[in-house]
Order: C-alpha cells, then sequence, then structure tokens
C-alpha cells in the first residue's frame, strides 16, 4: 500500500518509492528514507498532506498526497 | 549587510565565517546574537533567503560573518539551497560554523558530515541544547568531538549561551586551518572515489579551496554547478564520473541520487547511537493538544481564519487608539500652520514636513507596530507551516503549490520579503505563480490604508470584508494564473517544527528591526514626498497631475479629481497615498470630502494597484523584468475592475 493509504495513527515502515521527478526527490534530505518506520500523526482537509513522524529522530514532515501516493509503505509491528 | 545571489563586495577585515545548517535550526538567532542583532529572524523554512552579512569584533577580532539560507543537504532543491551551495564554493570562506538543531540530532548529522567533506575548517554549534534536554535526549559532546575531529559548542541561541564561545572557536579555526575527520565509504565507493579523483584536474581544488576528493565525490553525486566547473576544459572527466555514477548504483540496486546520502544516512544513525542517549521520550503535553486543535481538520481552517481575522482586528484597536494620541499634537501643529501654507513656498514646504512627520509617527507606526508584532509572533512560534499544512488541500484544488502561502501570508506583513521567499518553491512555474500573486496581498502599507479609511470611517467590519475580498481576488486570480501558465504543483514536503515560544527579547528585537525598516528607509520617503507635494501644491503642479490621472479618477473609478496625485506618489510607498490624501483634500477628516462610497473606492484602488517600488525591484529581480511588467499590468487591471464595479455598487 501507499502512505496516502495508511491511516492516521498508525505505524508504517517505507519500503520504497516513486522514482521520477527529481525536484520531488528531497525526502531523504528532510528525514525520510527507505527503511524507515514512520508514524502517521494526522491528515489535513480537503485532501490534503499527511503529518509524518519520524520516531527515531523526532522530526515531524508534511508530506502531500502527490508524494504520499509514491510512498510505499507496509503495517509496522508496534 | 548585502544581499547577493553570488558572492561579491565581500571583502573587509578578519575571515569570512559561514553560518550553515538546516531551516529552523536557530541560524539566524545565533546570527543575530553574534551580529548584535543587525538581522532578522524568523521560524519559517526559508525566511532568510538570500545571505546576510554582518561584520562583527568577537573579544576584539574582526569577523565577516555571513548567515546563508538553510539547506537539508548541499544539494539544491530550491533555489535558496542553491544559494549556500554556490557560496561554498565560492572558495571565499574561511570557516563553517555548522548550526545543528541538537533536538533532531541524527538527521542535522548528516548535513554535518556533508560539510565537513569540504575539507573547511569548521566548528559546531550544537543549538537547541534546551529542546534536546526536554525531549530527553542527552549528547556526550567530547565523544562527538572526537569521532568528528572538530569543536562542538553547545547552544541555546536564544539565550545566547555558548555563542560568544562559537565565534571564538570559529576564530581560531581560521586560523589554524583545522579541518575534521573525513569520512569514508564502502570500499566500492572509495575505489570510484580514487578512479576519479585520478582524473581530476588539480587547479580546480586550488580555485575553489576544496580538496579534490569533495569535487570528486560531488561528481558522482551529479552536482550541477561542479560539472559545469569541471565540464568545460575536461569533458573527459564527465564522461568518467558518469560511468562510475552508474556503476555504483547498479551495484548498490539504488537510485543513482540516493547512493551517497543512504551512506551519510546510515553513518549519521551510527554516530547519533554511539554520541546521544534517549532518556524518555515523552510526548509533549501542551504542544500535542495545541496541534489538536491548530491542525484538526475543522478546527484548524478555524484556527487560520481566526488568527489572520483576529491579527487585523487587534492591529486596528491598538493602532486606533494609539492613532488618537500620537496624532493630536502633530493636529494642533497643522491647525497653527494653518493657512499660512498658502502665502510662501517655506510655509507650504513646513507644511509638507509636519504632514510628512505626522503620517509617519500618527497615522502609519500606530498600527504597524501591533501588526508587525503580531505577525512575528505568528512567524517564530511556528504557526505558519502549520496553516500551510492545512490550506494545501486548498491551495492545490486552485491549481498551486501548499508552500505558496508561506510567501503570500508573509505578503501581507511585506512584499518585498515574501517575494523572496518564493525561493522556497521548487519549480520555475510555481514561483512565477505566486510571485504574481503576492503583490496583490494587502501589506501591512496598505493595511494602514485600510484601517484608516474604511475602518476608521466604514466600521471595523468593512475593513475586514476589504481583507476577504482581497484573499478572495487573490485566490480566483491564483486560480487563473495556474490555469493559464503550464506546468503541475509537485507535492508538499515540508518541515513541521515544534512550537517554540520566542522569548520576549528575541520578539522585540525582530519587530524593532522591521519598524527600523520604517524608520530609515521609508519615513523619510515619506517626509519628502510629503514636502515635494507642498511645493508642486504651492507651485500648482498638481493640479496638473491629476488633470492628467482625471480620466481615471474621476471618469472611471469616480473619485474627487484631487487624489491623482496621491496615487502617483503612492507608488513610491503605499503609506504615502493616505498621507498625502490629508493634504490634498485639505482635511484630516476625509468623510467631510468624500463619500463612503468614494471612500471604499479609493482604498480598493490602493490595495490592488501598482506595488511600491521597493516590491518592483524585488520583483524584477526574483522573475524578471517582463514577469515584473506582466505583474503590474495584473495589478492595475485588478485594481480598476474591483474598485470601479465594487465602488460602484456600495
Ligand atoms: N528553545 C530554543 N529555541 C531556539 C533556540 N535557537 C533558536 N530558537 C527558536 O527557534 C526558532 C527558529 O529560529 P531561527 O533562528 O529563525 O531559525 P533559522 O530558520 O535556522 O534561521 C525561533 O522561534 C527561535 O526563537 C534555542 O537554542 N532553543
Amino acid at each position: 500500500m501507499t502512505l496516502a493509504q495508511a491511516v492516521p495513527g498508525t505505524r508504517v515502515r517505507v519500503v520504497g518509492r516513486n522514482r521520477g521527478r527529481r525536484h520531488e526527490a528531497n525526502l531523504a534530505g528532510l528525514g525520510i528514507h527507505v527503511g524507515d518506520e514512520v508514524i502517521v500523526v494526522r491528515s489535513a482537509p480537503f485532501d490534503g498532506p499527511l503529518l509524518v513522524e519520524v520516531p527515531a529522530s523526532g522530526v515531524r514532515i508534511a508530506v502531500g498526497r502527490g508524494m504520499a501516493n509514491g510512498l510505499f509503505v507496509e503495517p509496522a509491528d508496534e | 549587510m548585502s544581499e547577493a545571489a553570488v558572492p561579491r563586495g565581500l571583502e573587509g577585515e578578519g575571515p569570512l565565517v559561514a553560518l550553515i545548517g538546516q531551516p529552523n535550526c536557530g541560524k539566524s538567532t545565533l546570527f543575530n546574537a553574534l551580529a548584535g542583532f543587525k538581522a532578522n529572524t524568523g521560524n519559517f523554512p526559508g525566511t532568510s533567503v538570500a545571505f546576510t552579512r554582518s561584520d562583527v569584533l568577537v573579544a576584539g577580532l574582526p569577523m565577516r560573518l555571513i548567515d546563508l539560507p538553510g539547506t537539508y543537504s548541499l544539494h539544491p532543491y530550491d533555489a535558496a539551497e542553491q544559494v549556500t551551495r554556490d557560496f561554498l564554493l565560492s572558495g571565499q570562506v574561511d570557516a563553517i560554523v555548522a548550526v545543528v538543531d541538537a533536538s533532531v540530532l541524527s538527521r542535522s548529522l548528516e548535513l554535518t558530515l556533508e560539510l565537513i567533506e569540504t575539507g573547511l575548517p569548521l566548528v559546531i554549534a550544537l543549538n537547541m541544547m534546551d529542546d534536546a534536554r526536554r525531549k530527553g535526549i542527552t549528547i556526550d559532546v567530547p565523544a562527538l568531538e572526537a569521532r568528528l575531529g572538530v569543536p562542538v559548542v553547545p547552544t541555546v541561541a536564544t539565550r545566547g549561551h555558548g555563542v560568544v564561545q562559537v565565534a571564538l572557536k570559529a576564530l581560531h579555526a581560521s586560523r589554524t586551518r583545522q579541518s575534521g575527520i573525513l569520512p569514508t565509504y564502502d570500499r566500492d565507493i572509495e575505489e570510484s572515489l580514487g578512479t576519479l579523483i585520478q582524473a581530476m584536474p588539480a587547479e580546480l581544488s586550488v580555485r575553489m579551496r576544496v580538496p579534490t576528493r569533495f569535487l570528486a565525490a560531488r561528481l558522482l553525486q551529479d552536482d550541477e554547478a561542479v560539472r559545469q566547473a569541471v565540464g568545460k576544459a575536461h569533458p573527459e572527466v564527465l564522461t568518467l564520473a558518469d560511468t562510475q555514477r552508474r556503476l555504483l548504483a547498479e551495484m548498490h540496486d539504488w537510485p543513482e541520487e540516493s547512493v551517497f546520502s543512504s551512506h551519510r544516512h546510515a553513518a549519521a544513525m551510527d554516530l547519533f547511537e554511539d554520541v546521544a542517549r534517549v532518556v524518555r521520550r515523552t510526548r509533549d503535553g501542551w504542544r500535542e493538544r495545541t496541534d489538536d486543535v491548530l491542525m484538526h481538520p475543522f478546527w484548524g481552517i478555524v484556527g487560520v481564519v481566526a488568527a489572520l481575522g483576529g491579527l487585523f482586528v487587534a492591529s486596528f484597536f491598538v493602532g486606533d487608539r494609539l492613532a488618537g494620541v500620537v496624532g493630536a499634537p502633530f493636529e494642533a501643529l497643522m491647525d497653527a500652520i494653518g493657512d499660512r501654507a498658502d502665502t510662501s513656498l517655506v510655509w507650504a514646504m513646513t507644511r509638507g514636513l509636519v504632514e510628512g512627520l505626522a503620517g509617519g509617527a500618527g497615522i502609519v507606526l500606530p498600527y504597524l507596530v501591533p501588526l508587525l508584532l503580531l505577525m512575528s509572533f505568528m512567524e517564530d512560534v511556528g504557526y505558519l507551516p502549520r496553516a500551510a499544512f492545512l490550506i494545501d488541500g486548498l491551495l492545490h484544488r486552485i491549481g498551486l503549490h501548499g508552500k505558496s502561502v508561506i510567501p503570500l501570508v508573509l505578503g501581507y506583513g511585506c512584499n518585498v520579503p515574501a517575494l523572496m521567499g518564493t525561493r522556497i518553491l521548487e519549480t520555475t512555474r510555481d514561483r512565477v505563480i505566486t510571485a504574481l500573486l503576492v503583490p496583490l496581498t494587502a501589506c501591512s502599507a496598505r493595511t494602514v490604508v485600510i484601517l484608516a479609511l474604511v475602518a476608521g470611517y466604514l466600521g471595523p467590519l468593512w475593513a475586514l470584508g476589504v481583507y476577504v475580498l482581497n484573499i478572495l481576488v487573490t485566490a480566483l486570480v491564483g486560480r487563473i494564473l495556474s490555469a493559464v501558465v503550464p506546468g503541475h504543483a509537485p507535492g508538499l514536503l515540508m518541515d513541521i517544527p515544534p512550537y517554540r515560544l520566542p522569548p520576549a527579547g528575541t520578539l522585540a528585537r525582530k519587530t524593532w528591526f522591521r519598524i527600523r525598516e520604517f524608520l530609515v528607509e521609508a519615513w523619510p520617503v515619506l517626509i519628502v514626498a510629503s514636502i515635494v507635494m507642498g511645493a508642486l501644491q504651492f507651485a500648482g503642479a498638481d493640479d496638473w497631475l491629476n488633470g492628467l490621472l482625471a480620466p481615471l479618477t474621476s471618469g472611471v473609478l469616480g473619485l474627487p479629481a484631487v487624489v491623482g496625485v496621491t496615487l502617483f506618489f503612492g507608488i513610491l510607498r503605499k503609506e504615502l497615498s493616505l498621507v498625502l490624501l490629508y493634504s490634498a483634500l485639505g482635511t484630516a477628516n476625509v468623510a467631510s470630502v468624500m463619500t463612503p462610497a468614494q471612500i471604499l473606492t479609493f482604498t480598493l484602488f490602493v490595495t490592488f494597484y501598482i506595488p511600491c517600488v521597493a516590491t518592483i525591484a524585488t520583483q524584477v529581480r526574483e522573475i524578471g523584468w517582463r514577469w515584473t511588467l506582466v505583474s503590474a499590468a495584473l495589478n492595475t487591471g485588478v485594481a480598476i475592475l474591483v474598485a470601479a464595479t465594487l465602488g460602484r455598487l456600495a
């Protein structure tokens, strides 16, 4: 499934990403890497972004829908 | 202070020390603490877009301090990050102060590792130590120093802790030219690097003052700037780099661009685990609960509306009171001058002078001070990224990028930094559209006009209405522009920093800095223009200008022709339209000369027409003069349309 499909409040692991547009490639810079566990904290209205927390570093990032659609995740055990 | 995309005019005494860090690490706060509070700070990714320079004396020794835009890595994804990368490769930097947010240490270390690879003398300012402690993170500073081979100074920039020490260590490092321990990569990466280093021309490293190894690594990461520097004379090196890069990606089964970043990530995580201990990770009670409300899908939106509405309502009530108090003595002075202004040029110009003084002190400042104070608070506390988060979905519906909210909201303070703030947008399309929209937003100068005229004579609710209209018109124009300008808006990706209660001192300093800008840059213009206006009136030249503009003012807009000259001068500074209105009409009681409908029309026109010269100049720099012309035409068109139709209806 993709990050966009993850239910707010759950913990998932990033397993891969849609490659492509280079200007969208800064996920790593902001602190989300393939293999990372992330918590989907909340989502914004009007099909807006998701607020994602990376527990390992404590970083919180808003990830837009389009971007979230291109990130593949799997449920992570608590 | 200076601004430029490429370092120029950097000569001066003492070593050049560059502050580099990820957005929101507290870099500007540290810079200000060192610079004696000469510059601006903001809790907003990308507030400091062009670099700021300050010459400081530390323990009697000179140092040229440069605050570079925040960057997540040395691989630039937006224009602001490019400024930082280019500066670093300019060969001018004598030492780096890497500002690290200790509360998100592992992520910050990735950039630090990249910076160490430049081989430049480096000092780490381990900032936000208080935040880190609050989160239960303890850091073994000597261990970090030992692993990286550079001095590490724990700091709390907001309280000034450790700040002087950072500067002293940076001075020392620039003299000893001691750099950190270069990170090593996997064997295959090292082999690729070795092959490339052999082929690299040596002069490049000398010219750019960075090690060949760093340049080779940048080439393997497809760094455009280094490619260009190498490419001209040595195309064969580029071919070799491309081959090696592809080879590495295949070997690791990774996308080409993440071979190095994945390594740095792993190295940073290792380092973090070795030097830091996370004792407990308590959920931040009040911060979490605040976000439950302020980022709530429904209440959050209510909050955005309330915050923006509250900002203007509060500014009005405070401003209105202050204006009455401060304005009174000037009124008396004006009365004393009275008709004498018509008797001689000197008296006419004196009246202009008093009007200019009164306009600044009695009209502009009372509204400006509360507005800027509240805006600084919203910015520093970390509310703006949250507003962007909430509105992103809506903005995408009208074809815009959620990050555009940031420059647009900043535009309500001042269009100039807002235009510079468009650099955080990744694509040219978004930058152009946003930069065309920013001049439509009612900046604080125009807010003053709205508050003084519409709120003052028609009532605060009308003023709020003008605001809502301003937002709706901006959104509508945005919708149209995004349909016309080809391309699509990429997804949002934005750091959401924790709420930080800015210390009152920091807030006061920041507000003071912005007000000082008005005092030293705008007010003199206001006064001079006011004097010129007095002289023009005496000579009767304002009639000529008014006649020239009459087809627009009295023809299309149905205003008294005497306002023509105020609109003309309003292009210099928007407040001038207001200040000069009083003298053009010959009274401070506008309602005695203009009908409410005319007041509304005038204000709407002033709100939307051609932005001030400072905005125009910034726009030329940001998006070129062609788009600036488009923008001026757009603004004027919208202004005429809105003012003429709504003024007639009212
Ligand atoms: N708690 C805490 N807050 C800080 C510290 N340094 C800066 N801040 C705050 O962090 C926010 C971002 O700082 P700023 O200097 O604008 O960050 P920049 O984006 O890196 O320039 C502001 O609200 C500062 O008041 C610090 O050491 N501790």
